[in-house]
């Protein structure tokens, strides 16, 4: 029973980094339209930058919101070169950034070599129900939380907000009534960085993280994004979490090796069913 | 009449090359032409079927596999190269059934997850020798004839790319071509006319991976062995860059894209092995060519190299318009 308690808490703790890419993906999908392949990215130069940072001497805290704010320029340098020349069709927005995130291998390794790297993280385990559980992945669980509570409340409460979920829902009206779709999608971009770039920040201390991790990222943010059609974040959340207590609990039990078919199989068959019940005319349409 | 005579001359040079060229020379040549035959089907599926794969390094996988297991067990070398893209196709029929009624981006991930799969099948399988891979691939041969050079594999691959290109071809101007032609604009509007929508799709996408494992099949035969990792994402990633690069849904494009990609990459390599150059060099040299010239091609040469010269030509010489060509 103990044994399920720290796995359940240890594979919360990957799914929270899971959703906070995801959300960046919706975020970024809801209002410019673009699938950002980039997204693993930013949470890639994070967790270097922290770690970087952390050798130099700089205080916890001050790196990991430096290395946030990186990576949420990266989201806006990205959202430039994908959305910034006009008439840019989504599909070709897609392979922009899919170059954007090799474009980032070349720089990540002049920078920080092509060995993984790792940071200090909160230190010491607390025990939970009789299992023990490290602190950092409370950490990473609260954080998310307190990510997503913000998210909530800054599209619900805010004007900025407000008119991100204007283009949103619809591009034509928001700009009939002033708002800038452009810059709201470079906002929006900015906005996945950071997202990504929080995940990088928590998910460094757990598991080392190297210039081509961001494939495997990407491709669990997307996965978990997939659950809820691109545009749903709360639901985008929930798949995240099953994923991430799923994967742990295959690796737990000794399914280790076949985590990664496993996360991809389930994404497959979550898009071939959403497909098979949406008409092509929608899709054309949309 | 110019037409023929610039095929010829093509033809003549891409027979003369292997003669001349050393032999570091001629596995760029063989790599490139390997390229160029799995970019055809690349541009054939994103530029006529409208659809992205992300996975075709998958299917050049499945054919590289498919003719060493072949080989090792015994099996004539050349009927584990007619293996290769049959099983490749028969692999993409299987898979592509359900994966087609994905579009766009959604199907972008799903090629891209298939490949994952499969990499990390094959690397755990004993069958294929797990990380390692198989080694020790015979030479390719036909009855006593064995092709030891490395010339011999220049001819075969180029004699590949040459039917690769002629069955694409074909399948362009013939009838199902225009029908994929107007798919890729509007599915709804192509199945309103009558096309069997679906089944296109799926014959394309197989075509598409014949063609990436027929690569495979004389990949494997040429470096004599296969890993999982002669497979990474990034090499699907590579065949996207060509295609973008030389104009999707253009034959020659697909060669131009490949040999302009193939060479900066090599010129660059030369450059980065220099004295003094740090070790990382060639690999950050070539991710920064790939990503560059795909992000700037998509900007500013959105139909691609060759399209956009062909255009550029029509203008100067005779002051009529070439979009009749590809439209």
């Amino acid at each position: 029973m103990s044994a399920f308690i720290g796995y359940l808490l240890n594979g919360l703790a990957v799914g929270c980094a899971i959703a906070l890419i995801a959300s960046g993906l919706v975020t970024i999908y809801r209002v410019t339209g673009v699938v950002n392949f980039a997204q693993g990215t930013f949470a890639v130069v994070a967790g270097l930058c922290t770690s970087s940072l952390l050798g130099l001497g700089v205080p916890h805290g001050v790196s990991e919101v430096a290395a946030v704010l990186v990576a949420a320029l990266a989201g806006l340098l990205t959202g430039l070169a994908a959305t910034g020349k006009r008439d840019t069709t989504p599909l070709s927005s897609l392979i922009i950034t899919l170059g954007v995130g090799v474009l980032a291998y070349a720089v990540e390794i002049v920078l920080w070599g092509d060995q993984p790297r790792s940071a200090p993280g909160l230190a010491g385990s607390v025990t939970i129900a009789g299992a023990r559980v490290q602190t950092q992945h409370l950490l990473v669980i609260s954080v998310t939380a307190a990510t997503f509570v913000l998210l909530v409340l800054f599209f619900g409460r805010t004007y900025l907000g407000k008119a991100l979920t204007a283009c949103a829902s619809n591009p034509y009206a928001a700009r009939v009534i002033g708002i800038d779709t452009r810059l709201m999608g470079l906002l929006a971009f900015a906005l996945g960085g950071l997202l990504g770039g929080i995940a990088g920040v928590l998910v460094t201390p757990l598991r080392p993280i190297s210039f081509d991790t961001d494939v495997t990222l990407i491709v669990n943010g997307f996965a978990a994004a997939v659950f809820g059609g691109l545009t749903r974040p709360a639901v985008a959340l929930g798949g995240a979490l099953l994923l991430g207590v799923a994967e742990t609990m295959a690796a737990g039990y000794g399914y280790g090796s076949h985590q990664l078919e496993v996360a991809l199989g389930l994404m497959l068959v979550v898009m071939v069913v959403q497909a098979s019940r949406r008409s092509t005319i929608h899709q054309e349409a949309v | 009449m110019k037409r023929l005579a610039g095929g010829l001359l093509i033809a003549a040079v891409t027979l003369a090359l292997p003669a001349v060229l050393d032999d570091s020379s001629l596995a760029v040549y063989i790599l490139l032409g390997l390229a160029a035959m799995v970019t055809v089907g690349v541009s054939l599926l994103m530029g006529y079927a409208g659809q992205v794969s992300l996975g075709q390094g998958a299917f050049y996988a499945i054919g590289a596999y498919t003719a060493a297991l072949l080989a090792l067990n015994g099996v004539p070398p050349l009927i584990g190269l007619i293996a290769a893209p049959v099983a490749a196709a028969a692999f993409a029929l299987v898979i592509g059934t359900p994966l087609l009624r994905l579009r766009g981006h959604h199907l972008a991930f799903a090629t891209l997850a298939m490949q994952l799969i499969l990499l990390s099948l094959a690397g755990q399988l004993d069958v294929t020798g797990g990380d390692i891979g198989l080694q020790a691939i015979p030479q390719f041969g036909i009855g006593s004839f064995e092709a030891g050079s490395a010339s011999a594999y220049a001819y075969l691959t180029w004699a590949g790319l040459a039917l690769v290109m002629l069955v694409t071809h074909n399948v362009i101007t013939s009838r199902p071509g225009r029908a994929l032609r107007a798919l890729a604009t509007s599915e709804t509007a192509a199945a309103s006319a009558g096309i069997p929508v679906g089944r296109y799709k799926l014959v394309v996408f197989a075509l598409s991976a014949a063609f990436a494992g027929l690569a495979g099949g004389i990949y494997c035969f040429y470096t004599g062995y296969v890993a999982p990792g002669s497979f990474p994402v990034l090499i699907s990633i590579q065949y996207i860059v060509m295609a973008v690069v030389g104009g999707l849904g253009t034959i020659w494009g697909a060669v131009v894209g490949a040999t302009a990609i193939t060479l900066l990459v090599q010129g660059l390599d030369r450059v980065a092995s220099l004295p003094g150059m740090p070790s990382y060099a060639p690999s950050v040299l070539s991710y920064a060519v790939y990503a560059l010239v795909l992000i700037l091609v998509v900007l500013f040469l959105p139909r691609g190299l060759l399209p956009t010269f062909t255009r550029a030509r029509w203008r100067l010489f005779s002051g009529r318009r070439a979009d009749l060509e590809y439209k």
